[in-house]
């Protein structure tokens, strides 16, 4: 089997956009609340940490 | 519980991101070992998180917030005395043998080891828990939605069983273990904000230290005897039944989760695979049983956190983990919340029928139906053995539905299987004169003193269908004990009956027990990379925390 996808990018893209709608979403009036606010902000980073770790992953395997 | 367009949209993404990975995957299967083996190639982090993953379905996320707001804090004992250690023997002891032989499943070792017969009975036995398990996952999953959302029972039983068919069709194996590990930090993500929202609102650690009764909140104290402590059971039936039969004996033994250390890329990544996957273990508790503590502290500040009684009028702690969810989460979050719970069902349906998979064409298929195959051959075996899997899990939970006393007895008939099963590979293992025919008599007499054992003790007004000679405090010391003597039936009768019957010669068993397997001299310099000090630093860090949360 050959080398497969790195799975870090796709949990990182997944939490990504889901931190993304929690955090937009944070701004509406039905779903402001400092959960959905923090709990984005905290999903995103997680979702750019994986990300970043892809390419330093892939940069050191060139 | 009442859902919103932007929960549902994340539960519509995360649909798209497992039958995604499914996509990714399809081009690069092409062998029925890529399909059922991963071809030994996923790395460790991977197969680590799997680990624990294959083990984290819906029993385990609903089940253990239920068993926190029922027993407290001695529902640890699954963790801290239970999973570390026996996760960290198999790491150091087994997992040369289990890997080393080549066998690509464990009833495959099975077959090395002793012959085609106990082989075949591991493997049906497997086969059919498996199935049985993953309809039981997929019932539970639609109850829950009906009872929580007011979804459509079938509607949640073929959504489920599609997405999971479809990614575990497309990538094998592979899939199914890369969702597993999305679905770890789905589930660990989705819940932690609930336990930091439920702390909160219970005033902190003071706010819990003050507002649930303080025999829950040890580890260790009252376990003198039985009726002094919530969970019913004493110390001894707690340390063999629990510590080391039903934990070794799962970690161990159990190929659902054995299989994701074997497909590591190497012997000393497949050894470490437990270990390292011990340490997200040991803190696990955080997520899934204080969940249930804080729910106890929450009952007694608030109202509206009452759990609701089940049919037969008797509180259901099941709902512990719902009803917080729907208190404690706003729409937003609370998608995230209910993804990580499908998340959790369909987590321990694929690793279910991917287990099933690779049991049913290498050990039934391969061994007594077709021999020599093409590998491309294996790889349609496997891909149809899916689909007949999911069905049969379909199957299973409609028949669940309808009747449900039937499930329950089966059950009770697979815990019996399982009891003994350990006393086999250890003895297996590390008495090289244990014979094929004492293993398999052994593995007999377990069952039927696991069977005979219910039958003459109660627990709860369940078992003693033979005579009623003892009552247990409660059902779960009942079924540590059954655990216990099972594993001394099977132990005994294969030491006897080995005695008496021939083994395998010396050559046939080389790579396959101990003490004629070259020792191995781990090669690496860092300590972290050697799994001997890896365990000894996970059994460590187990042994602080029992001794502070005494």
């Amino acid at each position: 089997m050959n080398k497969l996808f790195d799975l870090r990018f796709v949990i990182g893209s997944f939490f990504f956009l889901v931190g993304l709608i929690l955090f937009v979403y944070s701004f509406s009036e039905k779903g402001r609340n400092a959960v959905n606010h923090y709990g984005g902000l905290a999903f995103l980073l997680f979702g750019v940490v994986m990300i970043l770790l892809t390419y330093k992953s892939s940069g050191k395997e060139e | 519980m009442k859902l919103y367009f932007v929960d549902y949209s994340i539960i519509a993404l995360y649909f798209l991101f497992v039958i995604g990975i499914g996509f990714l995957l399809k081009k690069k299967i092409k062998t029925g070992n890529d399909f059922l083996m991963s071809n030994r190639s996923i790395p460790l982090w991977i197969t680590s998180l799997a680990f624990i993953s294959a083990n984290l379905g819906a029993q385990e996320v609903l089940g253990m917030a239920a068993s926190g707001a029922k027993y407290g804090l001695y529902t640890a004992h699954f963790y801290w005395l239970g999973a570390a250690f026996a996760m960290v023997f198999l790491g150091i002891y087994m997992m040369p043998f289990y890997y080393g032989s080549r066998a690509r499943s464990v009833p495959e070792y099975l077959k090395l080891r002793f012959d085609e017969k106990t082989r075949t009975f591991n493997a049906l036995s497997f086969a059919v828990m498996t199935i049985f398990s993953s309809g039981i996952s997929l019932y539970a999953l639609a109850m829950l939605m009906q009872t929580i959302l007011g979804w459509d029972f079938n509607v949640s039983i073929w959504l489920a069983a599609g997405i999971v068919l479809i990614y575990t069709y497309l990538g094998g194996l592979t899939s199914a273990v890369y969702n597993e590990v999305m679905q770890f930090f789905l589930i660990v993500l989705g819940i932690a904000p609930l336990v930091i929202i439920g702390m909160h609102k219970a005033g902190g650690l003071d706010g819990i230290l003050h507002n649930v009764e303080n025999s829950k909140l040890h580890l260790w104290k009252g376990m003198a005897h039985a009726s002094t402590n919530p969970m019913g059971v004493d110390a001894f039936s707690l340390v063999f039944g629990l510590g080391f039969v039903l934990a070794f004996g799962y970690w161990c033994t159990d190929f659902l989760v054995v299989q994701r250390a074997m497909i590591s890329r190497s012997q000393n990544e497949a050894r470490r695979t437990p270990i390292i996957a011990a340490i997200p273990k040991i803190f696990m508790p955080l997520v899934v049983i204080l969940p249930g503590i804080i729910i106890l502290a929450l009952q007694n500040q608030f109202t509206g956190f009452e759990l609701p009684l089940n049919s037969s009028g008797q509180v259901d702690y099941n709902m512990t983990l719902p009803l917080l969810l729907s208190k404690l989460y706003p729409s937003g979050i609370l998608g995230v919340g209910v993804t990580a719970l499908i998340a959790s069902f369909m987590s321990g349906m694929a690793g279910n029928v991917t287990a099933f998979n690779t049991v049913w064409t290498f050990d039934i298929y391969q061994a007594h139906i077709k021999k020599n195959g093409s590998e491309k051959h294996y790889l349609n075996v496997g891909r149809a053995t899916t689909v007949i899997g999911i069905l049969l899990s379909v199957a299973t939970a409609y028949v669940a539905r309808n009747f449900n006393s039937i499930m329950d007895l089966l059950q009770l008939v697979f815990s019996f299987v399982n009891a003994p099963l350990f006393a086999t590979f250890f003895l297996g293992m590390f008495w090289k004169k244990t014979s094929s025919n004492g293993a398999f008599w052994g593995l007999i007499s377990g069952t039927a003193a696991a069977a005979i054992t219910h039958g003459l003790t109660t627990a709860e007004g369940k078992g003693g269908w033979i005579a009623n000679l003892h009552e247990y405090y409660s059902g779960t010391s009942q079924a540590f004990n059954i655990a216990g003597i099972a594993f001394i039936a099977c132990f005994l009768v294969t030491a006897l009956v080995s005695s008496f019957t021939s083994r395998k010669p010396d050559e046939e068993l080389r790579g396959l027990v101990y003490s004629l397997t070259p020792k191995q001299t781990d090669p690496a310099k860092r300590w972290y990379k050697n799994p001997l000090w890896l365990g000894v630093a996970v059994l460590i860090l187990t042994l602080i925390i029992n001794v502070v949360l005494y």
